[in-house]
């Protein structure tokens, strides 16, 4: 299941703005001797270092004793001989054997300290893992699967498939492309295991068998190169500060001849009638909000241009609008108030707004909910839905 | 190199789902083949489990210390083994390879350092110790910190076999 090249390859680099010294792919090497380079590597850059030294070995795959004996000795005695210095190790959690493994290096020296990387990649992840929202995502996936359920088969998903779903969160829309489309074989990854204890749990409750719930970093996963037909990303790009990492995974992870999936929003067009005006400007000041998260939710019609620069051909794209006419209104009342309360108040407050900002804010809201419950109104929520082939 | 076929083994009562061996000669002519089997047993035996990802890195882990041992510490002669079992949350590896007096001495004074009272402070001293990691250190670190029960004994035709016992997956999590 590793990506083989990850395990293959031995490299080294060295940041020198953030004087951070990084190690990639497998280090299971017969005498320390062999790694004398990198060891050389590493004394050159902490020379010229005061302060804090960082060690990141997040994308460390595997390292045998002969590897951390050498590199651990070398970065206690870096503390040990030198007083200015002190080191950083970041892991990562993906990597299960990695953080316990560095850990023992802080029981040698109080200048060492160890700690795992987590959620850097995901500015909005801490805003949607609250539990509190789980039962909003599932209400947002029943409201897309019923257009879903259609398009997926326009962009080629077909029974039998190898399909990966990364980025599933909660894992509920793996569940309905495990009953819709029968694939051969399903990978939901989420760098939440929050998240994924839900959604194993789901899977059980519900009696669904075979997807592969799977904890990773969908900017650079351990999965292999080239081999799923059908690689799903949904919502996801735009809660994420680098989204051409995460496509660039997608496209190495499809087959050659397969499609990668995206669907995104464009916040700012969400509408309503009655009282539209106050809905447009809420919506407008949402993109705006994500903006300053380093996020971007009006990513949905640039997923074209996403798309083919990052390689892909075969290019298709199309928007769906998510209305209070898709069955139960109160459904999408439902979603709009959830974001009233993540957009209005959690952000809005984390940004540093006024009550006053916040109470406009959390109007258009209101409005946008009232649109959807009047019987004569009208509310709309648009998602724009793009795939691309990985060339032969 | 081949597989059998599904199975219980002679030596355990879990049911196996793989079985190599190959000449210790050819597997000790390079090095990577500890790399290579763990990384191949890894990925062979990872499905199925609640993360198949996490599971396989670790599982390989644990298997290249143990390969990585026999590499190192050996009989002059003789068949290798290697044996994966599984029992709900249990993973049992199992070794066999040819040992002479000597090498199985110091597999039992390897074992005997990991149920000692102090094996952590024994595995922090073997890991930052002057010289280069022995054929014990794998050993005290699976048993320290992957919580693997090892085990040792004589099979009858004259071999040893090394049995770790591990639980990869925490079922809480």
């Amino acid at each position: 299941m590793i990506a083989e090249k990850m395990t293959q390859a031995f490299q080294w680099t060295y940041n020198e703005n953030d004087q951070e010294f990084s190690l990639h792919g497998s280090l299971r090497p017969q005498r320390a001797d062999e790694l004398s380079n990198c060891i050389s590597a590493l004394e050159q850059s902490v020379s010229n270092v005061s302060g804090m030294f960082y060690v990141n070995v997040r994308r460390l795959v595997r390292m045998n004793n002969v590897a951390f004996h050498a590199l651990g000795c070398k970065i206690l005695d870096l503390v040990r001989t030198r007083t200015d210095l002190k080191v950083h190790v970041t892991t990562s959690s993906v990597v299960g054997w990695a953080t316990r493994k560095f850990a023992v290096l802080e029981t040698m020296s109080d200048k060492i300290t160890v700690s795992e990387y987590d959620n850097e990649f995901y500015p909005g992840q801490s805003f949607v893992e609250d539990s509190a929202f789980i039962h909003v995502l599932r209400t947002q996936t029943k409201l897309t699967w019923r257009h879903e359920k259609d398009l997926l088969a326009k962009h080629g998903l077909k029974p039998g498939m190898q399909v990966a779903d990364i980025c599933c969160g909660i894992g509920d829309f793996a569940v309905l492309l495990q009953k819709e489309f029968a694939p051969d074989r399903l990978v939901a990854l989420d760098h939440s295991r929050a998240s994924l204890d839900y959604a194993r749990r789901v899977a059980s409750d519900f009696g669904v068998r075979g997807i592969d719930y799977v904890f990773g970093d969908a900017a650079d996963m351990l999965l292999e190169d080239n081999q799923f037909d059908f690689v799903t990303c949904r919502h996801s790009l735009q809660v994420f500060d680098r989204p051409e990492r995460i496509l660039k995974e997608l496209f190495r992870i499809c087959k050659p001849g397969g499609r990668v999936y995206v669907t995104n929003e464009k916040n700012s067009h969400c509408l309503g009638e009655p009282r539209g005006e106050s809905i447009q400007w809420t919506y407008t000041e949402v993109a705006k909000l994500w903006h300053h998260f380093d996020m971007d939710i009006e990513i949905g019609p640039k997923s074209r241009r996403l798309l083919i620069e990052g390689g892909f051909e075969d290019v298709s794209i199309g928007s769906f609008m998510v209305t209070n006419t898709d069955g139960n209104p109160q459904d999408f009342a439902d979603v709009i108030e959830s974001w009233k309360k993540l957009f209005a108040d959690t952000m809005a407050t984390q940004r540093g707004d006024d009550e006053a900002f916040k109470e406009k804010f959390a109007k258009g809201f209101d409005d946008h909910i009232f649109a959807a419950l009047h019987p004569k109104g009208y509310a709309g929520w648009p998602i724009w839905v793009a795939s691309g082939r990985k060339p032969l | 190199m081949q597989a059998a076929s599904e199975g219980m083994s002679p030596n355990s009562d879990l049911p196996q789902m793989i079985h190599l061996d190959l000449d210790i000669k050819e597997f000790c002519s390079d090095w990577t083949h500890c790399d290579l089997m763990s990384g191949y047993l890894a990925r062979m035996v990872c499905h199925n489990r609640l993360d198949s990802l996490l599971f396989s890195n670790l599982y390989s882990s644990a298997l290249n210390e143990l390969l990585e041992a026999v590499y190192r510490t050996h009989g002059v002669s003789g068949k290798l083994e290697c044996v994966v079992q599984r029992r709900g949350n249990l993973d049992r590896i199992i070794l066999t390879f040819p040992a002479d007096d000597e090498t199985y001495r110091v597999y039992e004074e390897a074992i005997g350092k990991v149920n000692a009272d102090n094996a952590e402070a024994l595995y922090l001293e073997a890991l930052f110790a002057d010289q280069e990691p022995g054929a014990s250190l794998g050993l005290l670190e699976l048993g320290v910190d992957y919580d693997a029960k090892l085990a040792i004994g004589r099979c009858e035709d004259g071999r040893m076999r090394l049995t770790a016992d591990l639980a990869l997956e925490d079922e809480t999590e």
